[in-house]
């Protein structure tokens, strides 16, 4: 079966994505079509690791990025001009100028390390380093097959780049010719990581709930999907709400038309396989919550290799 | 009313879907309710959602600009020294041939404008989002929305900042209570919000995922010298509480209040009618009722105001 790569996005946070995707994952474990490979792009929370830790503390391997630039200021070359300041080298307002001791300051958090200063200081007053900006970790989970996750550096401002990184490290493991599933979880939002994340994607899996913020959100994250030109489907959480937005969200998704893969009813067995970091499919197979997700695998395979030669 | 300058407090979270908006709302409603002047700033510009709970309209709506540079084919001298300059690769430079700007990676620092000899390259710009200030319950709103497929959050949150600057330095005197909503994570616009606040409120979930991004959250409040309480959102969700506040209290967590499930505050969310409201349809004896009176007075203790 051809490759395919496939994410799992959902605009809003916390409707449903890390459950699922770890559900997702098990079942294609088990599936002896399947070979899969899980990869965390939520690297500002990675959370899937709670529910696949390593099999074996010794296999994890760990490694930094640096793809974070900062700005650092050379005191010793300065010669106080202030052009830096009154000719606006910084675009991001990371240069305040320190009236006392008449020298510009950085501010780490803004300075993007763009190293415009850099070139523009005529006495040579900044250099550029580069900072570490996350890891990516990697190792064969409990189930056995590898999960892959990043984590950004509190602090360092990067998390598309950092995506980027994981996405491409995990198509440089061992474990990756033999593979035909790449499942990675991805980030809430719409913003820079998101579309890191989605973009040269095969398919792309969204997650919404019936409340106004979970249409809202999930439109917006459609929208940024339609551009990159993926096909998609939806996954409903929490399908049957008692919630007085119901009709809306029926009615909406209704005219689109969009391909529903599942409709995920309310369930306590979810957090319940949650406490005891489990996914809802091993934890309880024949909860209400499982046999929706098996039926909604069942469908997502359907989409990804029914139009292309197996 | 206090003379001093506003109270700035950041609603966080780390983890999406935990209740931040909801959380901001709600207080700043229930200071609103006391006659405080309160200004509701949305930073999640990724997923703007505190109109909708609030049922408000997009007013003012303004454009935030992003940088683009625009080469003049007629003074470009073909020289390169733009693309050799630009840290994010976003000129693409052959030689011979006029240089190409790659949008979508372009870092908006200007260098390649600044420096050109031949002053061929425009400052132009393209809409990257925009910002809306509207008024609503007697609440000030301010929040930002990034356009869909643009990828420069932070230029909208900036923006938003801006405004805050400029209300702070020419009308110090406009609110008494500043609330700002953010974003799940804990990258640059969640990072920028609380370190303009003077205080953060993380909100969680008493679930594995919940404590693992609040420690995470934690790290960053930390790193930004703020002091902050925590609010345990779904506390009563399958008798995890007692546990779960426990682990806070060991790991000395300071908690600000806990909100058990709560069917009045799914429909308080579903409809755009705060729970908090003034004129409240809902059980001011349920449980999320009670959470969120309780959780306003261990607030204003906090902050000194009783």
């Amino acid at each position: 079966m051809k490759r395919k790569i496939v994410g799992v996005v959902s605009g809003k946070g916390g409707v449903g994505k890390t459950t699922l995707t770890a559900s997702l994952a098990s079942l294609a474990d088990k599936d002896l079509m399947i070979q899969v490979i899980v990869i965390d792009c939520d690297v500002d929370a990675p959370n899937l690791a709670i529910i696949l830790p390593p099999k074996d503390e010794s296999t994890i391997k760990k490694e930094d990025t640096f793809t974070t630039r900062k700005a650092e200021f050379i005191e010793d070359q300065c010669i106080n001009c202030k052009q830096c300041i009154d000719n606006h080298f910084c675009e991001f307002n990371a240069l305040k100028w320190n009236r006392q001791n008449s020298i510009p300051i950085t501010d780490f958090l803004k300075c993007e390390g763009c190293g415009a200063c850099k070139v523009l200081c005529p006495e040579h007053a900044f250099e550029i380093h580069r900072i570490k900006s996350g890891e990516i970790i990697s190792y064969n989970n409990i189930m056995g097959f590898p999960l892959i996750y990043g984590k950004t550096q509190l602090g360092s401002t990067t998390s598309g780049k950092l995506v980027s990184d994981v996405k491409d490290y995990s198509t440089n493991i061992m474990e990756f010719e033999k593979s035909n599933l790449l499942l990675i979880d991805g980030p809430p939002g719409i913003g820079c990581p998101v579309i890191a994340t989605i973009s040269n994607l095969d398919y792309v899996i969204t997650i919404s709930e019936p409340t106004p913020s979970g249409l809202h959100d999930l439109i917006r994250v459609i929208e940024v999907i339609r551009q990159f030109n993926i096909p998609f489907g939806l996954i409903i959480n929490k399908s049957d709400l008692k919630s007085p937005f119901q009709d809306d969200f029926k009615k909406y998704i209704d005219e689109t038309g969009y391909n529903i893969l599942g409709k995920i009813p309310f369930d306590l067995a979810i957090p319940k396989a949650m406490s005891f970091a489990k996914t809802v499919v091993d934890f309880d197979p024949d909860s209400k919550a499982s046999l929706a997700i098996k039926l909604t695998y069942e469908n997502l395979k359907v989409n990804l290799w029914s139009n292309s030669l197996i | 009313m206090s003379k001093r300058k506003p109270h700035i407090i950041c609603i966080t979270g780390g983890k999406g879907g935990t209740g931040k908006t909801l959380c901001a709302v709600n207080i700043a409603v229930m200071f609103k309710n006391e006659g405080y002047k309160v200004l509701l700033i949305d930073g999640d510009v990724e997923n703007p959602n505190t109109y909708l709970l609030l049922n408000a309209t997009l007013e003012n709506k303004k454009e935030v600009l992003f940088f683009k540079p625009k080469i003049i084919e007629g003074k470009c001298s073909k020289c390169g020294i733009c693309a050799q300059n630009c840290m994010s690769n976003a000129i693409l430079h052959v030689k011979e041939a006029f240089p190409i700007p790659i949008l979508t990676v372009c870092s908006g620092c200007q260098l390649c404008y600044k420096i050109c000899p031949e002053k061929a390259i425009e400052a132009d710009s393209k809409t990257i989002g925009w910002t809306y200030t509207t008024k609503i319950k007697g609440l000030s709103l301010m929040f930002g929305e990034l356009k869909p497929s643009e990828a420069r959050s932070v230029t909208i949150v900036d923006a938003l900042l801006d405004k805050l600057e400029e209300i702070q330095k020419y009308n110090p005197e406009t609110f008494e209570i500043i609330i700002l909503d953010t974003a799940p994570g804990a990258h640059c616009d969640v990072e920028l919000l609380i370190d303009v606040a003077d205080i953060a409120i993380p909100i969680t979930e008493p679930t594995k995922f919940g404590k693992l991004d609040l420690i995470r959250i934690m790290e960053l409040i930390t790193l930004l010298e703020k002091e902050f309480r925590v609010i345990v959102n779904r506390s009563s969700l399958l008798g995890f509480r007692e546990q779960f506040l426990d682990e806070l209290e060991e790991e000395n967590i300071k908690i600000l209040g806990d909100i058990p499930l709560d069917s009045d505050i799914v429909d308080s969310y579903c409809l755009g009618t705060p729970i908090m409201d003034e004129n409240s349809i809902y059980n001011k004896e349920g449980a999320g009722y009670r959470a969120f009176t309780t959780i306003y007075e261990n607030l204003k203790k906090w902050l000194e105001m009783i």
